[in-house]
């Protein structure tokens, strides 16, 4: 047997094409079995660049979870257009300064078949605020006194303080108070009342929803490599994708017959950020000449696709907290007046060093910043590291200038969270170090005002304090942008980037699917 | 022989203890806190301290490696600190993935190497030497990130005969299996090709061919059979090496592997899973290895005896 292998390899002719030939002869049979042409055009593909961590509403921090849980469970509150908390399952009366009551509107039943009533929510936040739950929310909500339920409909909260904002804050998904109680798994077998059902979760990377009113399938696919999203979005291996793609990919997609594509604007905040507590970057002028030598509408239309808009503070001005601030308009030549009064030149030029992750999108923004700075007199060095090394030099303050983004802010308590004095790392995230009184001040007076239009004015004074202060230097809102093919109809995109458009996502003919496929 | 075998599974067992030892220090030593990955900013000092605590990760580094040992004396991987799940339950998940595809990429690897390397090695010096081995260059240089999106590009998008990638039955194997298997392929020609040589010039192969025996017998029976001593090592190392080294075909065709979920784990600061992996992947490349000493030994006693 061996020797007649041997004998046909040494007189084949051409030996190269016969390897080619078992090889491929091979693969014909292994292809046999293939399941993916039972199921093409069943289910609905959405690709994710990154896969959930959990599908439990009480432990969720990373943002493509909390997009799949707002598929899975309702909450009582929701936002609207101009990010105002309103009803979502739930209205509510401020009865006093600190007595909320809820009243739930929406006859709901959880996908276990039990109906969601007060009780359930009662749960969930009670669970919230267990220490035993270590729930990352636990923080924001920990004023909560007490929880009542006069009756099925109705719940009332006690807060151990004023905070007029305290509905902004429940927005976490209500889970069955039953299963809670049986310590169920949440994290990996969601149960809630929401549009989609958890169908199956076979890999971290393969998870499975199935919607409630008509029972179609949803996949969400994780396929990390945006190179990879296209090209299978192209083939038909996915129906949808969304966010995260460079400029050239966005560039090229866009031009394709087969796919489809939306844009809306995004509310997700980049930032360049400042150690405030350093000897070279606490200077403000320096921090100013920096503003002036950034030229962000370059940066947005190259490296971004023009898929962003420029930011000038935390909130766009769409939100019901968004103020009309100063914008740092470009201006090399004030950049190089201010870079010549601090003693700097073409000869003495000033060093900075700039963390950023490993993201090769992030890593492209860096050096562009790099070169736009170089033409002031500062030379950047650039110090990409994987997401947990940067992310800890961040919280610790090793850095002199960073990157990041906010992403799904909403609420004015941000700027506690980030600027106050009492917020530095790990109590908040003031990575900066900024301690200003006024600051404090400002926030401090903000949080105690009972009146929100009162609260609105004086949040918005602090945003124009803050903006002359140049902890940050607001850089863009990315946009969100959502490719799909032709056979997709009814997703809708929104500010936040979340999957909600999934809801009314419709396929048009299982049967053009197929066809897409096999052609 | 048992004596040998013996002082070979008394080494491995060195390593293995040396690489759990050198992955623990390492992966807490990494700056990155998975406190800080699990809860966020915005959870209060209270509340990362008593996760802390809850994870053990506030006991002293010694005493978190004395336990992780005892755990795992009893086969207890722990439990991962982001999803909650035992981290064997996603050893499990993911170790027939790997596995199917090192196997895959081994089959690709042999149906490639083996003719070539043999017909560059009867055809020494001429086209179908050179261009077996210019092949096998292309091979070595050309990285798994550039050879997957190429394979994908033509065989996906412009052919449409195969998936793009994920793990989808077994169609989708193929094209990771080629980008894996090709690499190994290269090298695994130039050793089949330079034993070959060398075994050719035998005074065995002449006497051989001066029985009158036919091309294909010498090389199959003879000749192949004592060349093959350097390419068994090799096949061993590179096994191991395969396990280990699918993290970027994995990425690339989002295959659902022991690789991927590697790189996730080492990103979230997900301790027992990086533990876990590594060790997996280390003790697979360990026994590997030790076997093909053991295999060598046995074929060739001048081996065991000149240790």
């Amino acid at each position: 047997m061996l020797a007649q292998l041997f004998k046909r390899t040494f007189l084949a002719a051409t030996p190269l094409v016969y390897s080619v030939l078992i090889s491929a002869l091979c693969i014909a049979l292994l292809s046999c079995d293939s399941r993916q042409s039972q199921q093409a055009g069943a289910v609905i593909r959405l690709g994710i660049s990154s896969a959930p961590v959990t599908l439990d509403p009480l432990q969720a921090t990373d943002a493509v979870s909390s997009r799949i849980i707002r598929l899975i469970y309702q909450t009582l509150v929701e936002f609207g257009k101009d990010d105002r908390p309103i009803p979502g399952i739930a209205s509510w009366q401020q009865l006093s300064l600190r007595h909320y009551r809820f009243t739930l509107i929406k006859k709901s039943v959880f996908h276990h078949g039990k109906p969601l009533t007060a009780r359930d929510v009662k749960a969930t936040y009670e669970a919230v605020l267990d220490k035993k739950t270590g729930s990352p929310q636990r923080n924001l909500l920990n004023h909560i006194e007490r929880i009542e339920v006069p009756d099925d409909k109705t719940i009332d909260f006690y807060l151990s303080r004023n905070d007029p904002m305290f509905p902004a804050f429940l927005t976490i998904g209500i889970v069955p108070e039953d299963l809670l109680r049986q310590g169920h798994a949440f994290n990996n077998q969601p149960v809630g009342s929401g549009p989609f059902e958890f169908s199956r979760w076979p890999y971290d990377t393969e998870l499975y929803l199935r919607r409630r009113s008509d029972a179609q399938e949803f996949e969400l696919l994780t396929v990390k490599d945006p190179t990879i999203r296209v090209l299978k979005l192209l083939r038909g291996e996915l129906d949808i994708i969304q966010n995260n793609l460079p400029p050239e990919h966005i560039r090229y997609l866009k031009q394709q017959a087969q796919i489809k594509f939306l844009s809306h604007s995004g509310s997700n905040y980049s930032y360049l950020g400042f150690n405030l507590q350093d000897k070279i970057t606490s200077n403000l002028a320096l921090r100013k000449a920096i503003a002036h030598a950034l030229d962000k509408q370059k940066i947005i239309y190259y490296a971004l696709g023009n898929a962003a808009h420029n930011a000038r503070g935390f909130f766009p001005e769409t939100h019901w907290l968004g103020a009309d601030l100063k914008a740092w308009d470009y201006n090399p030549q004030k950049a190089l007046k201010i870079m010549r009064a601090l003693g700097y030149s073409e000869q003495n030029r000033l060093h900075l060093s700039y963390k950023t992750s490993s993201d090769p999108f992030r890593i492209r923004i860096a050096t562009i910043i790099q070169s736009q700075l170089k033409k002031v007199w500062i030379d950047v060095d650039i110090r990409s590291y994987d997401w947990g090394t940067f992310y800890g030099d961040i919280k610790k303050g090793k850095f002199q200038l960073y990157s990041l983004t906010w992403v799904g802010i909403r609420t004015a308590d941000i700027f506690r969270y980030v600027f106050h004095s009492h917020s530095l790392p790990p109590a908040g995230a003031n990575r900066g170090r900024l301690s200003d009184k006024i600051v404090d001040q400002l926030i401090e007076q903000a949080e105690t005002e009972a009146d929100l239009n009162r609260q609105a004015v004086l949040y918005r004074r602090l945003q124009k304090y803050l903006n002359t202060l140049l902890a940050y230097i607001p850089l863009w809102y990315e946009d969100n942008i959502v490719f799909y093919r032709q056979n997709i109809t009814g997703y809708q995109l929104s500010s936040d980037g979340n999957y909600d458009g999934l809801i009314n996502t419709i396929r048009v003919s299982n049967r053009s699917t197929i066809k897409d496929k096999t052609e | 022989m048992s004596g040998y075998i013996l002082c070979r599974i008394f080494s491995a067992l060195i390593v293995i203890f040396g690489v759990v030892f050198i992955v623990f220090m390492l992966i807490h030593m990494v700056p990155g806190d998975p406190v800080e990955v699990m809860l966020g900013e915005s959870a209060s000092s209270v509340d990362r301290e008593m996760l802390r605590q809850t994870l053990g990760l506030d006991k002293p580094l010694t005493e978190q490696f004395y336990q992780y040992l005892y755990k795992l004396s009893q086969f207890d991987l722990g439990t991962s600190l982001h999803s909650k799940q035992p981290v064997s339950e996603l050893l499990v998940e993911r170790i027939p993935p790997t596995v199917e595809l090192t196997l895959a990429a081994l089959l690709v690897a042999f149906l490639m190497a083996f003719p070539l390397g043999i017909l560059a090695a009867l055809k020494k010096d001429r086209w179908q030497d050179t261009t077996a081995m210019t092949f096998s260059l292309l091979g070595i240089s050309i990285p798994n990130f550039l050879m997957g999106p190429l394979l994908i590009l033509l065989f996906s998008i412009m052919l449409g005969w195969f998936p793009v990638s994920g793990r989808d039955g077994l169609i989708s194997l193929v094209l990771p299996a080629l980008t894996l298997g090709t690499a190994l392929a290269a090298i695994l020609s130039r050793m089949i090709r330079a034993s070959l040589l060398e075994v050719l010039n035998e005074d065995y192969i002449r006497t051989a061919r001066a029985k009158g025996l036919g091309t294909a017998r010498v090389i199959g029976l003879h000749a192949l059979k004592n060349a093959m001593l350097p390419v068994v090592t090799l096949i061993g190392l590179q096994i191991g090496a395969l396990l280990a080294g699918a993290v970027i075909t994995e990425m690339v065709f989002s295959w659902p592997g022991l690789g991927q979920l590697t790189i996730e784990s080492i990103q979230k600061r997900d301790y027992p899973v990086v533990q876990a992996c590594i060790l997996l992947i280390s003790t697979t490349y360990v026994i590997i290895n030790t076997l093909t000493d053991i295999v060598y030994g046995v074929l060739d006693p001048r081996i065991r005896l000149s240790r």
